[in-house]
């Protein structure tokens, strides 16, 4: 090892305000610091991460001609671009830089120990100096980009992604599992508060999107497999045959006319038919017909309907696609519960009982029902309607998280109810009413002007039971006060939660990502990394991070098509040089480090007649499981090997 | 309300319903009626229709087959329906008895042919109704003041020229076994079958007193027990449903080939489908070839009828 120079190191210790001079004792902090080997300056500051902060490192690197800097603040998470943007700008390598988390890990956890905290922040503080010995310079990686993004789900929140970085000028892919885009938003009716059609000003979007030069739109397709990192995404899709050729379809519909067959609508949740030839809905994006060949009889009357067309082609396979972009938004979306376990509502066993989604389909003119909301048992109107609050939301046994947009939505279901039938009594039985958010505290009063009623029940206690003559419901609850309360409606409306999309975690799987307590995909950061992921290059948009309403999920599009174009706009990426390196020499190429590598960024490859490890970098987490797996000590973490943490070690446990 | 699917099986009828929020699709199996032939499982497109045939224990009783409806594969398409020879199957969406690929003729109805020449009718005759193993045949005598005559008064009417006779016929479960023709002592009657066909018995592989054939046919007199103890077959009155072959223990012992099935003229694949699987490739082909040669024959005409009917005048 080659030491030519003098360790010369600098300890700059933070107040961070009150934050960590409240408890620990920076003046003695400092002091201790300048009794550390190396150390050939120490002093504290109020803010060093403030400009005066900033500038009172610079000028100590200069006048102590300081090699290397340790600063006992807060988490490196925090500042620690900020501090290697500071010593570079003084001309000193920014992989100089160690710092000690007095804040985290000492002021903030101990408050009322402050003669311990001081004595750990000591500790850090040696800790760091030694670590700060061993360090070396390094330079980041640089890797190019492919400059195509890809977008995973094709609803609200994917359609914003995609026309945004559209819009921008990158080419994007835009895949989706149904055969159509649009998402819950288009099984809608109206939306609140404003009461807009939903299809109407989703619609446009949905047109645009197909339109669109840049925009390549993959749908009833899957995403098996994500290989690469960021700027370098590899994406296998599987185009699942329609047998309908995309190009021949024109979308008239002959062939569902001419079908026999009759499948219950998963897009009506299954409250009427679509054909086994059919398009979801008639503003479907692609307006291509699909056959369910689980239930076609193979008649051939489409065929015949299609005439010279001859769009229909039963010999389509699977189709498999290989995509190469530079980042990927992923816009999932939700599924909603359907409380067949939950015996105390009777969904599934009473005819009268429906869920809010199924609500919205009977709203809908083109539905079912063309419209009219009927009851299910005898096809009449229902003259009183009760909509139940928070079914599987707010439940800790089911979905602890309160789902957000239910109360409104509800509020929605009744104000649209009332409109069209307005002799219907309407209920809303509710435990909170949670209305924040532009318009939406008006719009409740307007329910309530509208002579809807509503009844504070508990959240647990709530039964219903079904008169099995005249199929009306029974709701027992108890209001706030203990009471309880008996209401016999004509029918219920259940305001279940949201929850996770099917196939989530298998998605989570392929893309690496991590997945919340509740099922939903985790963000970088709660508060400042929403959209972001722990996964470099792939972004989170919408209610596949966790309930929210259109509105936020189209920002949240439009914000993921930014961090998105981030990446897509550089020609080159730099990442941090922080990865595993092999020594050659001392590598066997056993694979071990290849077995343990959870990221794949490890093969042992074939070269010069010997087997040797090779990192792929900008896939290298730099999580060091390679390291301790090694046999020889050949693959080693830069600036986390054994020489930098064993000195970290050995100064922790000798004062 | 979510789907939900109702299932109920007694030993008279199977009945499999399915309620969405605003349809009713109904499929009933009057077991009363079905021979447990296996035409519709053979053909059921979700493979939802199994036949199970008893097991053999000691010699007490006729093993008929027992038909069961996967109540989650079914989609009440009708296709069973359709293919029924004795119209033990019915589709029903709500509550109409809709067959929605007949409607659409994606499948065709069978051709079921029974043609009454009634004025050759003796009043007081009921050999027919007698001779119809299904019971779908009734004989009634309608008098000149429009009273229903018993037989026996019909018999001793004395100017038998003045009374009406009607013969109605419950077609839609008529394989057309021709009993009743065949019966009938003034040949007024002539019935077609819907299923034609051949038949034969290597009686050498049948198991000693083994009689499950004779015992599930649904038509009497078709396999008899000879003298000799072996089974002998009588062609004319066979529907070719095929049960027997199903009950007999012994393979190849029972040889049965459908070669045409009487049908509504159609185009499509599902029933073309069918064809193979209920006679042959080889008789689909026919059927095929029958069908482009008349196509070709209409080809020909449309375009060169201006010749044709130059030629003729």
């Amino acid at each position: 090892m080659e030491e030519p120079e003098e360790i010369r190191i600098g300890v700059f210790v933070c107040h961070c305000g009150l934050n960590i001079a409240g408890v620990v004792d920076v003046e003695e902090v400092t002091e201790y610091a300048k009794t550390l080997p190396g150390v050939v300056h120490a002093e504290h500051n109020p803010y060093t991460c403030s400009e005066p902060g900033q500038k009172a490192i610079k000028e100590a690197i200069k006048k102590y001609r300081l090699n290397r800097v340790v600063v006992a603040s807060c988490s490196p998470r925090m500042h620690e671009p900020t501090f290697r943007q500071v010593i570079q700008e003084a001309g000193l390598n920014p992989y100089l830089l160690e710092m000690a988390n007095i804040r985290e890990h000492c002021s903030w956890c101990h408050s009322h120990e402050p003669r311990e905290a001081t004595e750990k922040a000591k500790d850090l503080v040696r800790m760091a100096v030694a670590k700060a010995r061993h360090l070396r310079p390094l330079k980041p990686i640089e890797v190019p980009v492919t400059n195509r993004a890809l977008v995973i789900g094709g609803g609200i929140a994917g359609i914003s992604a995609a026309l945004n970085l559209a819009e921008m000028g990158y080419k994007v892919y835009l895949v989706d599992r149904y055969e159509s885009i649009g998402g819950h938003m288009a099984q809608l009716d109206k939306t609140f508060p404003t009461l807009d059609c939903s299809i109407c000003i989703e619609g446009p979007l949905m047109v645009d999107v197909a339109r669109h030069p840049n925009i390549e739109l993959i749908t009833y397709a899957e995403v098996k497999e994500v290989e690469g990192y960021v700027g370098n995404f590899k994406v296998k899709v599987e185009k699942k045959p329609r047998y309908v050729d995309e190009s021949k379809c024109t979308g008239c519909g002959e062939c569902r006319d001419a079908c026999p067959i009759e499948v219950p609508n998963d897009w009506d949740m299954f409250l009427g038919v679509r054909k086994a030839i059919d398009v979801p809905f008639d503003q479907a994006v692609p307006l291509v017909y699909r056959i369910d060949r689980d239930h076609c009889i193979e008649c051939y009357k489409c065929v015949e309907a299609c005439g010279p067309r001859e769009a229909i082609d039963f010999s389509q396979q699977p189709e498999e696609l290989t995509l190469e972009v530079g980042a990927i938004i992923v816009a999932t979306g939700y599924d909603i519960y359907l409380p067949y376990d939950d015996p105390r509502y009777g969904y599934g066993k009473y005819d009268n009982v429906i869920t809010a989604l199924e609500m919205e389909r009977l709203h809908v003119a083109a539905g079912p029902t063309k419209g009219v909301i009927r009851r299910a048992s005898d096809g009449k109107v229902p003259k009183s309607v009760a909509f139940i609050q928070c079914v599987g939301s707010r439940d800790v046994t089911r979905f602890p998280y309160c789902s957000g947009i239910c109360c409104m939505y509800s509020i929605k279901n009744a104000v649209l109810l009332k409109e069209k039938h307005p002799e219907t009594e309407v209920y809303i039985l509710y435990t909170d009413m949670r209305t924040n958010y532009k318009g939406y505290e008006e719009f409740y009063n307007r329910a309530k002007e509208l002579g809807i009623k509503f009844i504070r029940i508990d959240l647990e206690k709530r039964q219903i039971l079904e008169d099995p003559k005249t199929k009306n419901l029974i709701i027992r609850a108890e209001t706030e006060e203990g009471k309880t309360i008996e209401l016999e409606v004509e029918m219920v409306v259940l305001a279940s939660a949201m929850v996770p999309k099917a196939g989530t975690k298998d998605l989570a799987r392929v893309l690496g990502l991590s997945v919340g307590p509740n099922g939903f995909f985790m963000e970088a950061h709660p508060k400042l990394r929403p959209i972001e992921t722990l996964v470099d290059g792939i972004f989170i948009a919408g209610c596949c991070q966790g309930p929210k309403d259109i509105q936020f999920s189209v920002a949240q599009g439009a914000a993921a098509a930014v961090k998105a174009a981030e990446i897509l706009s550089k020609k080159a990426l730099e990442i941090e040089p922080l990865v595993a390196a092999v020594d050659e020499v001392r590598c066997r190429g056993c694979g071990r480090c290849e077995e343990v590598c959870e990221f794949g960024a490890i093969k042992v490859l074939e070269e010069n007649g010997r087997l040797v490890a090779r990192v792929n970098e900008a896939l290298c987490k730099g999580c060091g499981a390679c390291s301790v797996r090694c046999p020889t000590g050949a693959i080693k973490v830069r600036n986390f090997g054994p020489e930098q943490i064993r000195a970290q070690a050995i100064a922790a446990i000798r004062r | 309300m979510p789907m939900r699917i109702w299932k109920t099986d007694t030993p008279e009828r199977l009945v499999i319903e399915r309620r969405l929020h605003v349809h009713k699709h109904k499929l009933e199996l009057d077991r009363t009626k079905c021979v447990g032939c296996e035409l519709c499982s053979l053909i059921c497109p979700r493979e939802a229709i199994t036949v199970k045939v008893p097991e053999k224990n000691g010699s007490e009783g006729p093993r008929k087959p027992v038909i069961d409806v996967d109540e989650e594969k079914c989609q009440f398409c009708g296709i069973c329906n359709c293919i029924c020879p004795f119209g033990a199957i019915k589709v029903l969406k709500d509550g109409q008895p809709i067959i929605p690929v007949a409607e659409s003729e994606s499948f065709p109805r069978l051709l079921r042919e029974v043609v009454v020449d009634v004025s050759k009718c003796p009043p007081g005759c009921k050999e027919c109704e007698d001779a119809c193993p299904l019971g779908l045949i009734k004989v009634s005598v309608v008098g000149p003041d429009g009273r229903e005559l018993s037989l026996e008064e019909a018999k001793a009417y004395p100017r038998p020229e003045e009374l009406k006779v009607n013969v109605e016929i419950d077609l839609d479960g008529c394989p057309g076994c021709r009993l009743c023709e065949l019966k009938c002592p003034e040949g007024a009657i002539r019935a077609v079958k819907v299923i034609h066909g051949s038949i034969r018995i290597n009686t050498d592989l049948c198991p000693e007193g083994c009689k499950d054939c004779v015992d599930v046919c649904p038509v009497p007199g078709t396999l008899t027990v000879g003298p000799d103890g072996k089974v002998v077959v009588n062609e004319v009155t066979c529907v070719y449903c095929g049960v027997c072959r199903l009950v007999c223990p012994v393979e190849e012992a029972i040889e049965l080939t459908r070669t045409y099935i009487r049908h509504e003229p159609i185009k499509s694949g599902a029933w073309n489908k069918a064809l193979e699987k209920l006679t042959s490739t080889v008789h689909l082909t026919r059927e095929l070839v029958a069908k482009s040669m008349e196509r070709g024959q209409e080809v020909v005409e449309k375009r060169l009828g201006w010749i044709i009917a130059r030629s003729g005048s």
